[in-house]
């Protein structure tokens, strides 16, 4: 339970809190309300990450579960004369499950294979949802979702998304710093040897694409929360190809990566978009440069600097 | 549901027909990124933009050459050997650096390029709807088992599918350089250490890849509107297709192909709303049953 | 490789740091903000709103902009995705503090601005989105529609088809919300206006579909008398190929909101098929008033193009928020809707008017047929018949019954 690594790093992840707590204070808005997109973004970059950096899994369709937790809160919401609270609770739950359906449809196919029927599946859900428009809006969308007054306001998404982000994040790094996660981490570098001293590979696995696809929804119902609306355009493959951008940048092999990935990904796209149409031309570059000098994204770059400075 | 009991036989065949047409240009598009996953080992996403390019390419050869029958002769043989120059300097200054590397980074990397390449046709051509117009021999239709049309260009597609087919088989079993390719594919370093220049074959092998690519745009630009975003409606159907089919496959590439265009058009009879769902099902139910895909693949 | 990394990376960091250095803008202008898709097949439409936009802000600047102030404005491009539109919409209101917006011809981003500016109190103009929910259901005092919506393009349409003598109708289009909201403007109207149509069949394609000819078929063997086809976008110009190459425009009439637009006819120049029944806003040569060849003229001198119904869409906001702060005489954003509710002004295609209730623009719609010409290298709309505006718009109390819920 001691883990000299955290020990070290506590301080700051406090640092950031507070800093984090305090942004509204200082800051406009608009900003607050980028900050709220970036942490439930990076968010459902982390959880990508848990299967796909740390468990070696080609999760090529990630945005599906994240979709569907939208939905499925903004549908709790809306549909029933339930208590909205229980939306929140609703829609990472049918992602959770959905990651487990998927899960165990692809789980015997490996790398390529099962990314590419993940994307296959993906996209079946997404065309049911996309004209099942009677009930799910269809490319229209569901937009002005009522929500409790604490957290309609723009502080109060900001607050809640913060939170939320934060426990969820606590957790993950738990389960990544746990038994559980080091057996997930022995299956991506040599699932035959970890069939071997006991693992049950498929089970592990299984396990950690619904967690992902749980922490995915989570990530969805907090964007309901900030910006009120859901579009089926949140589970198509182009937005899962962008958070897996979002790990690689920065940093697959770290927990923080995809956040920083995440972060970095929105305040381009915000400022870029303000300069230039050809915004798709430069992430393609920076993506490119990415993948030939930092292969292990930002954090992984200087996580490797810091280490030559200790060293020397 | 009840346009089915109006429907007998004659009218299945005749589905089948213009499935077969539309399969002809995935097929192209497909074997070309077949043999590039399956020699190169790369899951080359910028293959959709190259079809796109070959597609706008051949508007401007057609245009430069009066827009009538020769343009689009010209623009068959020009357009796609534009696309091959265009990935003949990609290949060099960029992929073949890439071999060894993992399909996860290959894969962002191809996506990076789609985007670049997708930005770069809109600062050439710019936003317009483009149109290349089908040449006159082809124009027009033959009425089909009790007149329901069938466009001539469509049959020209039919005859164009199987002879690349034919092309592309010998070309991967029959010649010295297919040979090497597939040998390349499953040992590099075996290959290399013969003597022989593996960079090259691979080089090779891309540019026929990509030319593939650039001559499905061709062969589609006259039958729809050559816009921005082409790249994106066909690199999905087309990976789906591939995998089906088995990496490096040109039969299963073929065969993928075949099965994708059938049970749209088919699948429009029984369910016609939902006559896209079915090409996916059956991705999901090959891949269930043969997980590395219908026929062999080389890795 | 330590050296590049660390240049790569500086490098980013560089560019994320330019990025965050916004042009900073003169005070005391109008500022106003336009988020619309300029990637993707949408493109082509979108550009010419910003051409006509531009066009009438050049003059309106030149001839001393409003109340003393010039009109400034600054486009972001959403991609075609909302959840970017969005975004993208609330930097322009919270950070960049535009005035006024515009935008956008995706649907869903509009509505989802739609709900924000309502509570921002941000006047909206919406320049190509053409969901009826824009002014009825999600209605409300800050936005503003500049250009048709599918209820009215289909009570357009029924009025024109009802006069025809074809009864079997079959339904086919683009699966998605545009499609099936057109195609059910258009048959529920036509059922009203002549209880005797029947439909035969419905066939929906994928949006983006590029080979009709299963379809065509199918379509064929139940010999319907019409066809109403409602495609969107490039869905346009694809089914109209199919339609020549199969033949299917000389069997069976076939119409599509839009089938004569230049945008849609332009491209295919001489191979377009003749004989296509369709709805529109905006022809260049129609009518051939002086408004509308001064407009023409002027468009391409600027622009070396014809302009299309995109531009007027343009051209009129511009027009319609320069009179709108004139007739309020301050920069006052409750005067400014306020003075714009029920503003009537010029146009090239006659008097717009921005009605009271719903603050939807009144444009008049052309129902023809498209033709060769020999004045053109492509067809034109040819048997022009002209409906008003105030004739085929949905009443107040109708728009308005939708918001009450």
């Amino acid at each position: 339970m001691k883990n000299p690594l955290l020990r070290g790093k506590l301080p700051w992840v406090i640092a950031a809190l507070i800093v984090l707590f305090l942004l509204p204070v200082f800051l406009d808005r608009f900003y607050v309300y980028l900050a709220a997109i970036i942490l439930l973004t990076g968010l459902s970059a982390t959880s990508l990450n848990f299967v796909l950096g740390y468990g070696g899994v080609f999760q090529f369709h990630h945005a599906v579960f994240y979709g569907i937790g939208a939905y499925g809160t903004a549908l709790m919401i809306i549909k029933s004369n339930l208590s909205p609270w229980l939306g929140f609770i609703v829609g990472p739950v049918v992602a959770g499950i959905l990651g487990f359906v998927i899960g165990v449809i692809c789980i015997r196919l490996s790398k390529l294979y099962f990314g590419m029927l993940q994307i296959s599946l993906g996209s079946l859900v997404w065309a049911i949802v996309y004209r099942w428009y009677s009930f799910t809006g269809g490319d229209d969308g569901i937009h002005g979702v009522p929500l409790p007054d604490i957290i309609s306001s723009p502080n109060g998404a900001y607050y809640f998304t913060l939170i939320v982000t934060a426990v969820s994040m606590f957790i993950l790094y738990r389960m990544i710093r746990s038994p559980f996660g080091s057996a997930l981490q022995g299956i991506r570098d040599n699932p035959v040897r970890s069939e071997m001293i006991g693992v049950n590979v498929k089970l592990q696995q299984l396990l950690a694409l619904t967690i992902a696809g749980f922490f995915g929804g989570v990530a969805g119902s907090l964007f309901v929360v900030v910006d009120n609306t859901v579009f089926p355009d949140m589970m198509f493959w182009t937005l899962s190809l962008e958070l897996i951008i979002m790990c690689l940048l920065g940093g697959w092999f770290s927990f923080l990566g995809p956040m920083v990935g995440a972060g970095i990904i929105v305040l381009l796209r915000t400022y870029v978009s303000g300069l230039t149409v050809y915004w798709a031309l430069i992430l393609g570059i920076i993506m490119m440069l990415v993948i030939f000098f930092l292969p292990n994204g930002v954090l992984g770059y200087l996580d490797r600097f810091v280490k030559k400075k200790a060293r020397s | 549901m009840e346009s089915v009991l109006g429907f007998i036989s004659p009218k299945i065949l005749s589905q089948i027909l213009v499935g077969l047409s539309r399969t002809v240009i995935l097929f192209i598009v497909s074997s070309g990124l077949s043999l590039i996953l399956g020699v190169l080992r790369i899951p080359n996403v910028a293959h959709g933009s190259l079809y796109m390019i070959g597609a706008f390419m051949a508007y401007t050869v057609s245009h430069l050459f009066g827009g009538g029958n020769m343009g689009f002769w010209m623009a068959l043989v020009l357009a796609p050997l534009g696309v091959a120059v265009v990935s003949f300097a990609a290949e060099r200054s960029l992929f073949q650096f890439l071999y060894e590397r993992e399909h996860l980074m290959l894969l962002l990397l191809t996506f990076a390029m789609s985007l670049v390449f997708g930005d770069l046709v809109k600062m050439v051509w710019g936003g317009e709807y483009r149109s290349v117009p089908v040449p006159s021999i082809f124009q027009g239709y033959i009425n089909l088992f009790g007149g329901l049309p069938f466009p001539i260009y469509s049959f020209f597609l039919l005859v164009v599918g199987p002879v690349i087919a034919i092309l592309l088989w010998l070309l991967t079993n029959k010649t010295k350089i297919g040979k090497i390719s597939r040998a390349a594919a499953v040992d590099r370093e075996m290959v290399g250490a013969v003597g022989i220049n593996v960079s090259w074959v691979f080089a090779t092998v891309f540019i026929i890849g990509c030319l593939l690519a650039g001559l499905g745009g061709v062969l589609v630009a006259p039958t729809v509107s050559v816009t921005l975003g082409m790249d994106h409606t066909l690199i999905m159907e087309a990976f789906l297709i591939v995998i089906m089919g088995g990496l490096g496959n040109v039969w299963g590439a073929l065969l993928g192909s075949l099965i994708f265009g059938l049970t749209q058009s088919l699948g429009i009879l029984v369910w016609p709303q939902f006559g896209i769902v079915f090409p996916y099902l059956a991705v999901v139910v090959v891949l269930l049953f043969r997980p590395t895909g219908l026929l062999r693949s080389t890795w | 490789m330590k050296r590049y990394s660390f240049l790569a990376l500086a490098s980013v960091l560089l560019l994320s740091v330019l990025c965050v250095y916004s042009v900073s803008q003169a005070a005391n202008t109008i500022k106003v903000g336009i988020v619309d898709t300029y990637t993707g097949p949408a493109t082509t439409f979108t550009n010419d709103v910003l051409d006509g936009f531009k066009l009438a802000v050049q003059k309106i600047n030149a001839s001393g902009g409003i109340l003393g102030r010039k009109i400034e404005y600054t486009t972001r491009d959403e991609k075609f995705k909302p959840d970017i539109g969005l975004a993208m919409a609330k930097e322009l209101v919270l950070k960049e503090k535009v005035d006024i917006l515009m935008g956008t011809i995706n649907s869903a981003t509009t509505l989802a601005i739609s709900d924000f500016v309502r509570k921002e109190k941000i006047p909206f103009f919406v320049t190509f989105a053409k969901s009826d929910k824009i002014v009825a259901e999600k209605g409300h005092r800050y936005i503003f529609n500049m250009n048709e919506n599918t209820e009215m393009a289909g009570r357009a349409a029924a009025i024109a088809l009802a006069k025809k003598p074809y009864v079997k109708y079959w339904i086919a289009g683009d699966d998605y919300e545009y499609g099936h909201a057109i195609a059910e403007g258009v048959w529920d109207n036509l059922k009203k206006l002549k209880p005797s149509v029947q439909k035969v069949g419905e066939t929906w394609w994928k949006v983006g579909e590029a080979d009709f000819t299963p379809y065509i078929t199918q379509i064929l063997a139940a010999k319907p008398d019409f066809i109403i086809v409602a495609t969107g976008g490039s869905g346009m110009v694809n089914f109209q190929k199919a339609a020549k190459a199969t033949g299917l425009s000389q069997k069976v009439p076939f119409y599509q909101h839009t089938a004569t637009e230049l945008s849609v006819l332009a491209p295919q120049g001489q191979n377009a098929p003749e004989g296509v029944y369709g709805t529109a806003n905006y022809f260049f040569y129609y009518p051939d008033t002086a408004q509308n060849k001064a407009f023409v003229a002027d468009f391409k001198k600027a622009y070396n193009r014809n302009p299309r119904i995109g531009a007027l869409y343009g051209y009129m906001t511009a027009q319609f928020i320069a009179e709108g702060y004139k007739k309020a005489g301050k920069i006052d954003k409750e005067k400014f809707v306020t003075a714009l509710e029920g503003m009537s002004l010029d146009s090239p295609v006659g008097k717009l008017e921005i009605r009271k209730c719903d603050h939807q623009l009144l444009l008049p719609m052309y129902f023809g047929v498209t033709k060769k010409d020999a004045k053109y290298e492509f067809l034109t709309a040819s048997g022009i018949e002209t409906i008003q505006g105030k004739d085929y718009v949905p009443s107040c109390e109708e728009v308005l019954k939708h918001r009450k819920k």
